[in-house]
């Protein structure tokens, strides 16, 4: 299981496994080459770009995955108000070169393929399904724990004000 | 906050909040024309045809690394009208921290005042309480003629007695500071948790 701790404020913390990041990362890949897709990203809710595949050079991904997230919040608000319980899964766009695919991946991540009008939309459900229950299956193996205290400790703090001291002269 | 453990890369989620044309929007473009373009990224602005934000503008800045890990900072702001209301609450999903704006002219106090109920409501909804979230205050538009006095706005607005700012957005005044404060509150609040 991704470890998610909820801290005392309300507010969520995600950590991502070296070896989940690993699997996630070679699901990806696989899903690029069985699909020819352009360009495939994995990302957060929040809008977090994880991981990504394809040729990605000169998209400006993480742009791309904060407004995806944004494009799955908006379209959950509208399944309430026309009635539909759960959220939408799938979100579909049309363009005349290219097309977007989004898809959830559970509750708290979701998966941007990015494929050539050429490709057919078939291949695409078909392939990024089994990609789905792959990366399901990959985030919910118990990674090992990590200790968050190394990542971020007193020295780590005072630093990083440092660091911001100097970048925002 | 997100940490991706591979890439040693933390990420946070800061979020603009505020009541229509207090200057969130300002905030992140002096922020983005100030800092070095290695940096940050792209400055991503939904806006209708009248420049007002209709959804969220977005922006991700970096500041190198620090013991090997990269912070990364996710700065979003929200859409301030009243009728926006839920592109407000989606927006606030996996927030680590939050800047208010506050319009100190005397007559948006109402709206405000407006605004900051509707965040409390928004975070409530996803278990957050303004008591003890990492959140500070930036009172915006102080060289404005007839600006509210400070202390006006303090008992007001600032009924949690977090960290507040003055500023002056379109100038660049006050919008460092409160980044910086806001930052550190974030990370303060994480140690004390761990």
């Amino acid at each position: 299981m991704v470890q998610t701790k909820k801290l005392k404020d309300g507010s969520r913390q995600v950590i991502l496994t070296g070896k989940q990041y690993d699997v996630i990362t070679k699901v990806l890949s696989e899903l690029a080459t069985k699909t020819k897709a352009s360009a495939i990203l994995f990302a957060d809710m929040s809008g977090q770009l994880i991981s990504q595949r394809g040729s990605t050079e000169g998209m400006n991904t993480t742009v791309l995955s904060a407004l995806a997230a944004s494009d799955f919040a908006a379209t959950s608000e509208m399944a309430k108000l026309v009635g539909e319980e759960a959220k939408f899964k799938l979100l579909f766009h049309e363009g005349e070169k290219r097309n977007v695919y989004l898809s959830n991946v559970g509750e708290s991540f979701f998966l941007v393929v990015v494929f050539d009008v050429s490709v057919t939309l078939g291949l695409i459900r078909i392939y990024t399904k089994k990609a789905i229950e792959d990366l399901n299956t990959a985030l919910e193996e118990s990674g090992e724990e990590v200790d968050e205290g190394s990542m971020i400790d007193s020295d780590f703090s005072t630093l990083l004000g440092n660091a911001l001291d100097d970048t925002f002269k | 906050m997100f940490i991706n453990w591979a890439l040693q890369e933390i990420n946070l989620k800061i979020v603009y909040y505020g009541p229509g044309m207090s200057g969130k929007t300002t905030n992140l473009e002096h922020i983005h024309q100030k800092l070095d373009p290695s940096l940050t990224g792209d400055l991503v602005s939904l806006k209708t045809k009248e420049d007002r934000t209709i959804f969220f503008d977005f922006m991700q800045i970096e500041v190198g690394r620090i013991k090997g890990k990269k912070p990364k900072f996710n700065l979003y702001t929200v859409p301030g009208q009243v009728y926006y209301a839920s592109s407000r609450k989606v927006i606030l999903n996996g927030v680590d921290g939050i800047v208010f704006v506050a319009d100190s002219q005397p007559h948006r106090m109402e709206a405000n005042i407006e605004t900051l109920l509707d965040l409390e409501g928004n975070l409530k909804q996803d278990g957050h309480s303004l008591d003890n979230f990492p959140w500070v205050i930036q009172y915006n538009k102080r060289d404005l003629p007839g600006a509210e006095a400070i202390d006006v706005l303090q008992k007001r607005l600032n009924f949690f007695d977090v960290p507040n700012f003055e500023a002056v957005a379109v100038k660049g005044e006050g919008v460092f500071d409160t980044l910086k404060a806001v930052i550190n509150l974030v990370v303060q609040n994480v140690q004390s948790q761990l």
